[in-house]
């Protein structure tokens, strides 16, 4: 065989030069030379024979795609592109992830420090942050719109059943990866919201030991710390992306298989005509699926950096403590619906109690739903994937979406929690964790002082606007058997604990209060805010402080 | 496709200036949350602080301003913090008088508070130490105390420790009516040690009625000598007389900082409204404080 220094003798250094470029190009792209590639990207048609089939053959990225698609499916309908986006971020959660790794150990005694290292300490470290954790949710969001696009189309109909439950595997390894990664920075928001989750495993209705030993299982001792933390890092780095990549393959491959389904309208009722594509309706990956895949991967990256940068911070709370519960613990929006339930009561008939509520959600709701899911297109076998005969399904379809939604509302804290209504006004502008209006305040405007809602501080606008948002939560929260005007008259009614007060807004409120804000200097370089409420309600006195300190450079007006 | 191409091109170049406005940005931002960490720990400590450790070190740390839970003002049974000789100078000169000159101030106020100070009546704090706080808590109510140090506080000339008359007759003459403050308020005395006019009342300590009476507890001394050793030595003599039989120790439960917290002159106005005289009667005893 030649060497090169025999070519640069025969052609010359230019010559063999081309020649050993156009070599290692066509090496590279298994089959294709670089007039090849330039002939692609500059849309001529191929050769004969077509040189853009090759890789399809010979490469291992291109071997499982499919070297031509039907036209129809390569348009933002029927597809909406919600499947490549969901394996679009998976590796973005991937490479995110990998960076943050670096910066991350898996130990109570340092993970929250770690965590404000990565903010203040890492280059790029809060962006990429954010990067991962606003993935996390567009992950899910889109793994469910995938879902529901699958479920609108019928293209889970045969003879894609088995593709529809590799994606119902994803759909739960999904959600478990991002609820996994949610234990990870040790603080309130992380340790109670896991905690609460991992605390339903234990309501199972089955005997003591099995809860107990699920639990230990989960969390690695009998309440999380070090142990129940390295077991969800685990879970969160390796088991789970693992199994998720695995079933994306395994999916992947059975679309591959059956081809991307038409949309419903394209074919006769009951036939599937996805792999029979005539050539006039062929497009071709190279270059066009290519180039077009290229296009998302730009513009979706575009958003979720810009987005990252400029529109989204990860929150972090205090440190993690598992002897104060905060007021309002909220699981994230995509699991909400389940803590919505657990707020219902069930009753028994046959005792004429309830039912654990928790039981009854965790054991019997969500895995009855889950099977339904799983094994609804091997029970739903109506030959019609047209809209016009699905209108039963369709409409329980959407019917379930709107049940959803509203069971997410539930799950808030607006649905059915009240605290006593001192604590709800002291949530409202100095709540225990998250975004506080007062804390935001800039240190410049603080001064020591006794403060009234509604209180007009010229040149400290912060401070007056928190003051009027504490008179907003004031009023929503107070009555008056006292004729003062801020307030809505009292209406009382007898309860256990004696007269109570409500007005149109809430059933428990504080009659004619006085609430104030003091403000002490305690250090050189930090204020004590402290929130009084007092009533005079014989029956049921009302003289709440609730504190909270604030350091100069705590840096809450940024973060 | 061309238009593809295009698009691609201006997303690929946009997300680069996204990133690199970032990466411009980042010194900044990074300035901004240098100090947010350590801040929130301050912070966090001083929850702690007034939730735990105010009621014997003081509103201010300063062992001034201690209140019960009910908001009575009572005496302050700990250690002036909010001070020169605790924050002043690597090393401080306590961390010198107690033999941590090579360690840090943080580490001193770390181990303290972690396994407290069982002689001087300070808790133990650490949950690695049998207490209700985590080393994080610790750590924030460290950096809590820490963050007294200010310039002003360092530049401020210190004022001198007593230095205790070995005589009780050197001692000035003293004001009871002053005494009686410093016995109730100040110091917290009465918590222990009840009210003189009515025997019983104490708590933990020998009744404060009987100081007067007691000049025969040790050998050839005299009432006014046993006392003023017993506030400025509280193990040198263990009395038999407490609530519930001989009073522990030694060490004394007593709190034996008081020579560092009182004035020479506040020691004779205790001494005179706890003994009803204003001059002290001495048979030459040395009482020597280290």
């Amino acid at each position: 065989m030649a060497t090169f220094f025999d070519e640069v003798k025969e052609m010359g250094v230019k010559q063999a030069t081309i020649a050993k470029v156009d070599d290692v190009v066509e090496r590279v792209t298994a089959g294709m030379n670089i007039n090849d590639v330039r002939a692609m990207l500059r849309g001529d048609e191929p050769r004969r024979p077509n040189p853009r089939l090759r890789p399809h053959a010979d490469s291992f990225w291109l071997h499982i795609r499919p070297s031509f698609y039907h036209t129809e499916v390569t348009h933002i309908y029927p597809t909406f592109r919600l499947g490549w986006l969901s394996t679009f971020m998976f590796v973005w959660e991937t490479i995110t992830g990998i960076f943050l790794m670096v910066f991350y150990t898996p130990s109570p005694e340092v993970a929250y420090q770690d965590m404000w290292n990565i903010m203040s300490g890492v280059p790029l470290g809060q962006l990429m942050r954010d990067m991962h954790r606003i993935g996390a949710e567009v992950m899910v969001l889109v793994v469910a719109l995938h879902m529901l696009r699958t479920f609108v189309t019928g293209s889970y109909k045969k003879p894609r059943q088995f593709t529809w439950f590799t994606g119902m595997i994803l759909l739960v390894l999904t959600l478990v990866l991002s609820f996994s990664g949610y234990l990870l920075p040790w603080d309130q928001l992380a340790y109670w919201a896991v905690t609460v989750a991992v605390s339903a495993a234990e309501s199972q209705p089955g005997p003591e030991f099995l809860g107990r030993n699920i639990n230990l299982l989960l969390r690695g001792a009998p309440v999380i710390g070090a142990g129940g933390l390295l077991r969800f890092y685990l879970l969160h780095v390796l088991l789970l992306p693992l199994l998720a990549g695995i079933f994306i393959f395994v999916h992947y491959y059975k679309v591959v298989i059956h081809g991307h389904s038409l949309p419903p309208g394209r074919e006769a009722i009951g036939e599937d005509t996805a792999k029979r594509v005539p050539k006039a309706e062929r497009v071709y990956f190279l270059p066009d699926i290519m180039t077009s895949e290229v296009m998302w991967t730009a513009l979706t990256t575009l958003g979720l950096i810009g987005g990252s940068a400029f529109f989204f911070d990860a929150v972090i709370e205090s440190h993690a403590d598992p002897l104060i519960t905060p007021l309002h613990v909220v699981a994230p929006w995509y699991l909400s619906w389940s803590q919505g339930w657990l707020k219902w009561i069930f009753p028994n008939p046959f005792t004429g109690g309830e039912f654990d509520s928790k039981v009854v959600v965790a054991f019997g709701i969500i895995p009855i739903l889950a099977l339904a899911f799983t094994i609804m297109p091997y029970v739903e076998v109506g030959r019609s994937r047209r809209y016009a005969d699905r209108r039963v399904g369709l409409s329980v379809g959407m019917f379930f979406i709107a049940f959803m939604l509203v069971s997410n509302w539930m799950g808030s804290p607006e649905y059915k929690v009240q605290s006593s209504a001192e604590q709800e006004v002291a949530q409202h502008i100095l709540p225990q964790e998250g975004h506080s209006i007062l804390l935001e305040v800039p240190y410049e405007e603080l001064a020591a002082g006794t403060y009234l809602p509604n209180q007009v501080l010229p040149g400290r606008e912060h401070l007056t606007h928190a003051l009027a948002e504490f008179e907003v939560a004031l009023r929503e929260y107070s009555c008056t058997n006292e004729g003062d005007d801020r307030f809505e008259p009292c209406q009382p009614y007898q309860s256990d604990q004696g007269t109570r007060f409500s007005n149109s807004a809430h059933t428990e409120v504080l009659p004619d209060p006085y609430a104030a804000l003091v403000i002490t200097q305690v250090q050189h370089n930090v204020y004590e805010l402290e929130l009084v409420f007092k009533t005079d309600d014989p029956e049921n006195p009302v003289d709440f402080h609730f504190t909270k300190y604030r350091h100069e450079d705590a840096a809450y007006e940024v973060y | 496709m061309q238009v593809k191409l295009v698009i691609t091109t201006i997303a690929f170049m946009l997300t680069m200036i996204v990133f690199g406005y970032a990466a411009l940005r980042e010194p900044a931002r990074m300035e901004l949350f240098e100090g947010a960490y350590e801040s929130r720990q301050v912070e966090f400590g001083a929850s702690i602080y007034y939730s735990n450790c105010a009621t014997c070190h003081g509103q201010e740390g300063k062992a001034e301003l201690c209140y019960d839970a009910e908001g009575e003002q009572i005496g302050c049974a700990g250690r002036s913090l909010h001070n020169a000789e605790l924050l002043c100078g690597e090393p401080s000169p306590r961390l010198v008088a107690m033999g941590w000159e090579n360690g840090t101030k943080a580490g001193f106020i770390n181990a303290t508070v972690n396994a407290g100070r069982a002689q001087n009546g300070m808790p133990l704090w650490g949950a690695d130490y049998g207490g209700p706080l985590e080393d994080y808590e610790v750590e924030n109510v460290t950096n809590f105390v820490l963050n007294w140090e200010t310039v002003e506080l360092c530049s401020e000339p210190t004022a001198p420790a007593p230095v205790w008359p070995d005589d009780v007759a050197d001692l000035p003459s003293g004001d009871a009516a002053n005494g009686e403050q410093l016995y109730q308020v100040t110091y917290g005395c009465a918590a222990c040690h009840g009210q003189i006019d009515q025997e019983g009342t104490n708590a933990v300590g020998p009744w404060a009625g009987a100081f007067k009476n007691r000049a025969d507890a040790q050998p050839g001394y005299t009432a006014a000598e046993y006392l003023y050793e017993s506030i400025l030595l509280p193990s040198a003599y263990i009395s038999p007389e407490c609530p519930t039989g001989p009073c522990a120790g030694p060490p004394s439960a007593m709190p034996n900082n008081f020579p560092l917290r009182m004035t020479i002159q506040e020691m004779s106005d205790m001494m005179a409204y706890l003994l009803e005289t204003s001059e002290f009667e001495s048979n030459g005893n040395a009482i020597v404080y280290p």
